[in-house]
């Protein structure tokens, strides 16, 4: 008689490719003999009972042997038939049956198929037993390669995504000394994104946070960036509310996001997209030491030197590029004069609203205002160590709600 | 009109919509995978309910530790509504609950009663 062979690890599909060939035993045959087949093999855990060819039961070897083993129920029981204690409704399937399918029956028929397996026939025959741990087995296997694929996906994507900062990567380490940039998506790809153009009069900085994070986060942050390059094709980077209110308009009119007064005529799309960008666009002139910011809901944060206060620049409140914008909105520059050694800061609000500490509440403005000026002495490299430390502190065993961006910088 | 109670979940905050009294409330978190698929029916139920309202006193409780920028949108929507409601003549209260420690709830509160100015406003700094 054939052993159970090792479940097999290749990728299974259906039903048959759990089938397992333990012995069989027909309802002809004695309790001692099945008695006599447990005890010869210690890795016989339940034995098909077949009819000819036809699937009757299963007899699990732990119901069997404690059963058996009652008072007097081997010499009572010992040459009946061995169907009185076998399992006469086992979940029955066709080999070609596919796993989920496999799964949810089992799942139907109770704790059984867990312990007893299930019986696979093909055209109606027996053709062998799936245990329950085999399809427990090939469903985890099932799972794992799925996660395996899409995160093979997402890490290409954020190979894709990671290249699209080197240039700005590349400039910001070219102009600047002392700064810091932390980009840390929430799920290995994400909406939040910056931009940094050096040129000899200055440089010009962007800390964009798309709709959404993950995916679909990641998939605006290319249009946003197409939409950024497209716009700076016409216009010049030292205007940055000029550069919002283009971007504004080339991407609700890309998207059709545009209000009901704005639609031409109506459009029965069914399905409308949202989504746009909260945003701190910036300009420093450096023979004037201006900063000229335009905000999309972004603040900027900026400690002079040797201020005991965080000075908060607000931007304009209106997001970029959402349908609630007018496709004329005109954000507004605000110019800020930077002395030798002060320090600027933007972050989206992925560090801001994440729940955490002793009451599961946002880190908020004041919290992070306060980390900036407990650090503030010190090399932006070391800042940004120790103020993601404190934002992580605070994040805890909570789980990431959303991409963090920070960037930070002290000018000479 | 049929009242509505989802259970809160990790990312989709307790909904209890009771149409029969006029009292609504929402509590928890919101940053589902897809706002759009969870405020949407929200949205349109409450715009049937508040359709046939006239003269109703409208409570309004919402109790939110966090929301995503997608949920912002649509609950910015849901406000309005009842802000739309108020100004037909209806009388819409919202209690904005938040922690006495959260600035940063208490300040999108704020901006909601500067926006939707016809719903009375009230924020209510919870005390640990």
């Amino acid at each position: 008689m054939p052993l159970d062979t090792p479940e097999p690890r290749a990728a299974a599909h259906v039903a048959g490719d759990l089938l397992q060939s333990p012995p069989t035993v027909s309802p002809a045959h004695s309790n001692y003999q099945v008695l006599e087949l447990f005890s010869a093999d210690a890795s016989l855990s339940n034995l098909p009972v077949v009819d000819d060819k036809r699937p009757v039961g299963i007899i699990n070897r732990n119901t069997f042997m404690s059963t058996i083993a009652r008072p007097f129920h081997r010499e009572i029981f010992g040459r009946k038939p061995c169907t009185a204690f076998m399992n006469a409704a086992p979940l029955v399937v066709d080999y070609h049956t596919p796993l989920t399918e496999l799964s949810f029956q089992a799942l139907s028929a109770g704790e059984s198929v867990l312990s007893d397996g299930f019986l696979v026939t093909v055209d109606g025959d027996y053709a062998g037993l799936g245990q329950g741990v085999s399809l427990m087995q090939a469903l985890a296997d099932q799972q794992a390669e799925k996660h395996r694929q899409m995160m093979d996906s997402i890490h290409y994507a954020s190979v894709i995504q990671q290249s699209f900062l080197q240039s700005s990567r590349r400039d910001m380490a070219a102009a600047l000394t002392d700064y810091f940039m932390a980009w840390e998506p929430r799920d290995v790809v994400g909406g939040d994104y910056y931009y940094f153009v050096r040129r000899d009069d200055g440089f010009f900085v962007a800390v964009i946070d798309c709709t959404g994070h993950g995916v679909p986060g990641a998939f605006m942050t290319l249009i946003m960036a197409s939409a950024l390059k497209q716009v700076l094709t016409t216009r010049d980077l030292h205007d940055p509310a000029a550069l919002l209110g283009a971007i504004n308009r080339q991407v609700k009119e890309s998207l059709g996001q545009l209000s009901r007064d704005e639609l031409e005529h109506d459009d029965n799309v069914e399905i409308r997209s949202d989504d746009g960008m909260d945003c701190a666009f910036c300009w420093y002139d450096k023979a004037t030491r201006t900063l000229t910011y335009a905000g999309a809901k972004t603040p900027i944060f900026v400690i002079e030197p040797g201020s005991d206060e965080v000075a908060v620049h607000d931007g304009n409140k209106k997001g970029v590029g959402y349908v609630s914008t007018p496709l004329d909105y005109q954000w507004e520059n605000r110019r800020v004069t930077l002395a030798p050694g002060a320090q600027l800061y933007i972050s989206t609000d992925g560090i801001i609203d994440q729940i955490g500490g002793p009451k599961r509440i946002c880190f908020g403005k004041k919290r992070f205002k306060e980390a900036l000026l407990k650090y503030r002495q010190q090399p932006m490299t070391e800042q940004r160590g120790r103020l993601l430390d404190v934002f992580h502190a605070w994040q805890g065993e909570n789980a990431r709600r959303d991409d963090v961006s920070l960037f930070g910088v002290r000018l000479p | 009109m049929q009242n509505v109670y989802l259970a809160a979940t990790a990312a989709t905050p307790e909904v209890d919509f009771r149409f029969d009294t006029h009292s609504l409330s929402l509590k928890g978190e919101s940053y589902p995978e897809n706002a759009q698929a969870f405020y949407g029916p929200l949205l349109e139920m409450t715009a049937r309910y508040l359709a046939g309202l006239d003269h109703a006193r409208i409570v309004v409780d919402v109790q939110l530790a966090y929301f995503n920028s997608s949920s912002t949108k649509l609950l910015m929507s849901l406000f309005e509504l009842f802000n739309d409601a108020a100004v037909k003549g209806n009388y819409v209260t919202l209690n904005w609950h938040y922690d006495e420690d959260d600035d940063t709830i208490l300040e999108f509160g704020e901006e909601i009663a500067d926006d939707y100015p016809a719903l009375d406003f009230v924020a209510h700094a919870l005390v640990a």
